[in-house]
């Protein structure tokens, strides 16, 4: 059992220093930029973020065996509060750092305040709770004009700001100390964030806590009969989860210098985060991470990669529909979706919990326990 | 073994673009000048879009590429993603972002949703890239006192004007159709809108107008353009005997369902709807049958249609637009050739591959006469001198004429 | 607002005329919620399957009878003719249906069956992933725009020209259909051999097995009789609300969902009044609450009904087996 965990160690350890020394090259950016005219370093910033996210959704989906589809709804009340607290059409400017605390603090207290009184229903209901709190959340955003300034949502959202002490020696590597003008600074605290929320839970993972989330999933039953008190654990997933992505939510806000609109945080978001966490294996960190640099890479890197080079290759000079990748783009995804699943159904980077469970396969008819 | 591919192709790739970044030059090739456009290309939007990048192409295509000695190259960036269906603030931001980084690219066409613009304005002014759009016509983007408090110098942390438009904006617009409502007899109207930037800003502006015009706003009403149907919404508005509903929103926010909606609750009364719905896409999905006679379109500018009957340099934009791509363009695609006309004489005129100079020289265009809207120039905001609002009606499926608004 | 001040003005008899007026509307709407709803539902009782590709597949058909509609035009059928209206009519309910149980029976082979012993939630990315693909299939079909789809159904109102509430010739095709189908599906699972097999499956998929039920045909039953109705459904919500998209099966869909939980998923009564809760939700909401609060209100009803009712309105509530 050693051995294997002690390699795909080293393995981390090698892409942590990739992406940790990626900027720093400097020449690969730009290089990359060149070619297909996509800022690496900046997509790798919104991946980190949305790591944060799908890492908070994993805590409740893939731990606690809850499933959510309306996690876009605490990134979004993430960034608003985030927004409300920052913006300069409100007197308050508290700041990054305590905006931060507080967006991922109030997104943990409406995930309790939702999950409280619905926590008791079975996987599915709970599940189109959770959609429906996403709507609802999002007409909300939508409708309190005097508060969200509606579909116009709430900018500029000012950048941290940055202590003084720090600027030379971050000019001294070649890092402009201004958070629009260089990227950097945005790329580093992310991804020191989301560095951080792995370190939390992979010790939750090991805690008492975590192998009560586990039991929990793997048969609420038994694991009440053991003396766990269910409706407290899952209620503490369901506020670290929310809460983390309250805090992705307050990051993007930050990032983008914006809250963008309450349309970006719709159940199509929910969804494809959904996807991202199931994909890579759910209730492992490494599959989430996997799923998500996938998903996502493909939809903001991709995409837009493969869609300037159909144009550069003029191959349609007539405009054709059909020859732009916009028009296939819905299909490959989810073609991809699809073959992902059918030929790695428990996920790419399965958690070994879940590999050993599949090694007795389910029969038909007989439902996991915990999921019904 | 198989685990070790990825980190060796990984390392590989790395190790090879470390290698062209130090070896490639950093500028680019100094006679080379990209214009880009930013606009939603997925998704609802779509086909006003494409209409919009034809409109840059032959205006592209007429300068032959060429502006001054410098070669033009030009890039159709999508602001939309598949997964929203929909410009998303991140394809937007990383847009700008990829234009200010590309030392190559000196203007930047777009954006297309109002929204948008708020997003990539301050990225692109603190780069003093020009942009220029040929869509977006929330008041605020320019014009002080006329949007929130604050705009429009939140978008220009350099303090400088570096966006440019040509579309007349929605303060110009709202009022107009309301007086050319009390024009046709209006005395009660119903007001709707989708509850987007555009959609709503114009809304409330006609609703001003109506009250100093003496018009009675009998609701006003924000639906959710995610929603199928309005049949009791228009239930509603029916028992309040309007002679005219104006909806501020556009074809893809369901300006087409709002119009059959009204038919199917009873309501034959007058529609009037703002230049987002001038497209034909709306009189498709409306149906013809439900809008014949009976909806009035306000659109900035002239319209394709009557351009095309009166001699001049737009009637050429026409006829060379449908001789290219074989159909009518679309309202806004003039617009989009008109940028794509601003962005090759701002380089020419600057003369240097310096964007503070291309954007200064934009901004000093005057009596602009290379296009086919006329002869207008920019004022000090970066707006249009142009205040030509037309009035239009639907007749036998088809858009037509009626007259100048404010003339 | 003004919908608030307008209903203190009004008098009692305006008021019941209006009431009356929103609840025939809502009910027309929810019975086409509730024929969408059928197909999520039944897929659910017996895969347990959230089939987010179902609305897609209701989408299809849409553009299939556009396209049939468009066709026969073409070949000089005359939609304005009664008779050949209701020929045609019928025609596109037969033909429409076959065709979207097809797709849906198809989708079950190529893409779920394969994952029938995989992890629960594996399945439900492949239907995001299948409702992504027919998304695209139908923006090639149809195009980005919304489009019109041809008013062919009289809006003539029954109750007489100029009467106070409409009850149009269209409403009472929408209910005149919808009802007999929903009634046929229900004596067909009640009653039939075939039926019977299919609540045993939903029931104990291996149990059924060993008491010699073929339990993957009553499955493909189950996705083309999902099929057929959300073809149905297409066909009458292109004649009744006249626009169709690609994207009108995402939204639909949610609703159809939504729908189907309420009620409590897996049963088809239960899907049948989700749907037409839905539907006057909706309608009451634009009238007395605001027409941009209806599609929040239909969530929180949806809530507030599940903190109460935790298995939905007809749903039982199974004790977990040990």
């Amino acid at each position: 059992m050693s051995t294997p965990r002690d390699r795909s160690f080293s393995m981390e350890w090698f892409y942590l220093a990739l992406v940790l020394i990626y900027p720093l090259l400097v020449y690969p950016e730009n290089a990359l930029f060149r070619w297909t005219e996509i800022s690496l370093g900046m997509q790798l910033t919104y991946i980190f973020i949305y790591a944060i996210l799908a890492l908070g959704l994993n805590v409740v989906v893939g731990f606690t065996g809850l499933l959510h589809l309306g996690i876009a709804a605490f990134f979004g009340i993430g960034a608003y509060i985030t927004g409300i607290l920052n913006v300069p059409a409100y007197p308050f400017q508290i700041g990054f750092f305590w905006s931060m605390v507080c967006s991922t603090l109030g997104a943990a207290l409406l995930g309790v305040l939702l999950g409280a009184p619905t926590l008791r229903l079975r996987g599915d209901y709970l599940a189109i709770v959770t959609l429906g709190f996403g709507e609802v959340t999002r007409f909300t955003l939508r409708n309190l004009e005097e508060i969200t300034a509606g579909t116009r949502g709430l900018n500029p959202v000012p950048p941290p700001v940055l202590p003084a002490a720090l600027a030379p020696p971050l000019e001294a590597i070649g890092i402009l100390p201004d958070w629009s003008l260089d990227y950097r600074l945005f790329y580093y605290l992310t991804l020191g964030i989301l560095l951080a929320v792995i370190l939390l839970l992979r010790n939750l993972e090991r805690s008492r806590l975590g192998r009560a989330w586990v039991a929990i999933r793997e048969d609420e039953l038994a694991a009440t009969c053991m003396g766990i008190n269910a409706a407290r654990v899952k209620l503490s997933a369901f506020a670290l989860g929310c809460g983390l992505a309250g805090l992705a939510g307050s990051l993007y806000a930050t990032t983008l210098t914006s809250t963008a609109g309450p349309d970006a945080f719709d159940f199509n978001r929910s969804i494809i985060m959904l996807c991202c966490i199931i994909l890579g294996g759910l209730g492992s960190i490494r599959g989430t991470l996997l799923g998500v640099v996938l998903l996502i890479g493909f939809d903001n890197i991709l995409a837009p990669m493969l869609d300037g080079m159909l144009q550069n290759a003029n191959i349609n000079p007539n405009g054709s529909p059909l020859l732009t990748f916009s028009s296939w783009k819905l299909a490959i995804f989810g073609l991809a979706l699809i073959l992902m699943m059918r030929f790695r159904p428990e996920g790419l980077l399965p958690s070994r919990h879940v590999e050993a469970e599949l090694l007795t396969k389910r029969p038909l008819g007989h439902p996991r326990a915990g999921t019904t | 073994m198989s685990r070790f591919v990825l980190p060796i192709v990984l390392i590989v790739v790395l190790a090879g673009a470390t290698l062209a970044g130090m070896l490639g030059s950093a500028d680019g090739d100094p006679n080379l000048v990209r214009i880009v456009s930013s606009l939603p290309r997925t998704g609802s939007a779509k086909a006003q879009t494409d209409t919009i990048v034809n409109g840059i192409k032959i205006a592209l295509e007429e300068s032959g590429y060429k502006a001054g000695k410098f070669t033009l190259e030009y890039a159709d960036w999508d602001d939309a993603t598949a997964g929203a269906g929909q410009w998303t603030a991140e394809a937007e931001t990383a847009n700008a972002a990829r234009a200010v980084r590309d030392p190559d690219v000196m203007v930047y066409i777009g954006t297309y949703n109002s929204g948008a613009a708020k997003i990539s304005m301050p990225i692109l002014n603190k780069a003093h890239l020009l942009m220029i759009s040929p869509a977006n016509t929330w008041p605020g983007l320019t014009k002080p006192d006329k949007g929130d408090p604050g705009e429009p110098d939140i978008y220009r942390p350099t303090g400088e004007v570096s966006y440019l438009r040509m579309v007349p904006t929605d303060d110009l617009q709202g009022p107009l159709g309301a007086a050319w409502a009390k024009e046709l007899g209006v005395k009660r109207v119903y007001v709707l809108d989708d509850n987007e930037v555009y959609g709503k800003g114009i809304a409330t502006l006609f609703i001003e107008a109506c009250q100093d015009l003496g018009i009675e706003v009998l609701g006003h009403e924000s639906i959710d353009s995610k929603a199928q149907e309005f049949k009791p919404l228009m239930a509603t508005i029916r028992s309040e005997r309007p002679d005219m509903i104006y909806f501020g929103g556009t074809t893809q926010s369901k300006g087409g369902q709002i119009a059959k909606d009204m038919i199917a609750a009873g309501l034959d009364c007058k529609l009037m709807v703002p230049d987002a719905c001038y497209e034909e896409a709306f009189i498709e999905s409306a149906g013809p049958e439900n809008v014949n006679d009976r909806c009035y379109v306000t659109f900035g500018g002239l319209p394709p249609e009557e351009l095309a009957v009166r001699e001049g340099p737009g009637k050429a934009f026409v006829d060379k637009y449908q001789q290219r791509y074989g159909k009518m363009p679309e309202g806004y695609a003039i617009y989009g050739y008109e940028a794509g006309k601003v962005a090759v004489e701002a380089i020419r005129l600057a003369g240097l591959k310096d964007r503070d100079a291309i954007r200064k020289s934009g901004l000093s265009i005057e009596n602009f006469d290379k296009g086919a809207l006329g002869v207008w120039s920019f004022d000090e905001n970066g707006d249009t001198t142009l205040k030509t609002i037309s009035g239009n009606i639907i007749r036998g499926g088809h858009f037509q004429f009626v007259k100048l608004l404010g003339e | 607002m003004v919908t608030c001040l307008l209903w203190a003005d009004m008098d009692s008899a305006g008021f019941a005329q209006a009431f009356l007026q929103y609840a025939l509307i809502g009910l027309t709407n929810g019975a086409l919620f509730a024929l969408v709803a059928l197909g999520y539902t039944m897929v659910y009782g017996i895969i347990e399957l959230i089939n987010f590709a179902h609305g897609d597949v209701f989408m299809l058909g849409s553009f299939l009878a556009l396209t049939l509609i468009g066709a026969l035009a073409g070949l000089g059928w005359n939609w304005d003719d009664p008779a050949m209206l209701c020929a045609g009519i019928g025609m596109l309910l037969v033909v429409v249906p076959i065709f979207c149980a097809a797709v849906n029976v198809s989708i079950d082979r190529i893409v779920y069956k394969p994952l029938r012993t995989a992890p629960k939630l594996a399945p439900l990315v492949s239907a995001i992933g299948v409702s992504f693909l027919l998304m695209n299939v139908g923006l090639l079909w149809g195009g980005a725009a919304d489009r019109h789809f041809p008013d062919l159904v009289s809006r003539q109102n029954l109750l007489g020209e100029g009467a106070a509430i409409g009850f149009t010739v269209k409403d009472l095709m929408v209910v005149g259909i919808t009802v007999p189908i929903m009634i046929a599906l229900t004596l067909f699972v009640r009653l039939t051999r075939l039926g019977k097999a299919m609540r045993a499956t939903a029931q104990n998929p291996v149990a059924a097995q060993l008491m010699g039920i073929n339990v993957d045909r009553v499955i493909a039953l189950t996705f083309a009789i999902g099929g057929a109705l959300a073809g149905a459904a297409a066909v009458i919500y292109g004649l009744y609300i006249n626009t169709v998209s690609y994207q009108m099966g995402f939204q639909n869909g949610l609703y159809a969902f939504t729908a189907a939980v309420l009620g409590g998923i897996g049963n088809i009564p239960g899907a049948v009044l989700g749907g037409l809760v839905i539907g006057l939700a909706r309608a009451f909401g634009s009238a007395y609450v605001g027409e941009r609060w209806t599609s929040a209100l239909v969530f929180v009803i949806l809530i507030a009904i599940l903190v109460f009712r935790p298995a939905g309105l007809l749903g039982t509530r199974t004790r977990e087996k040990v």
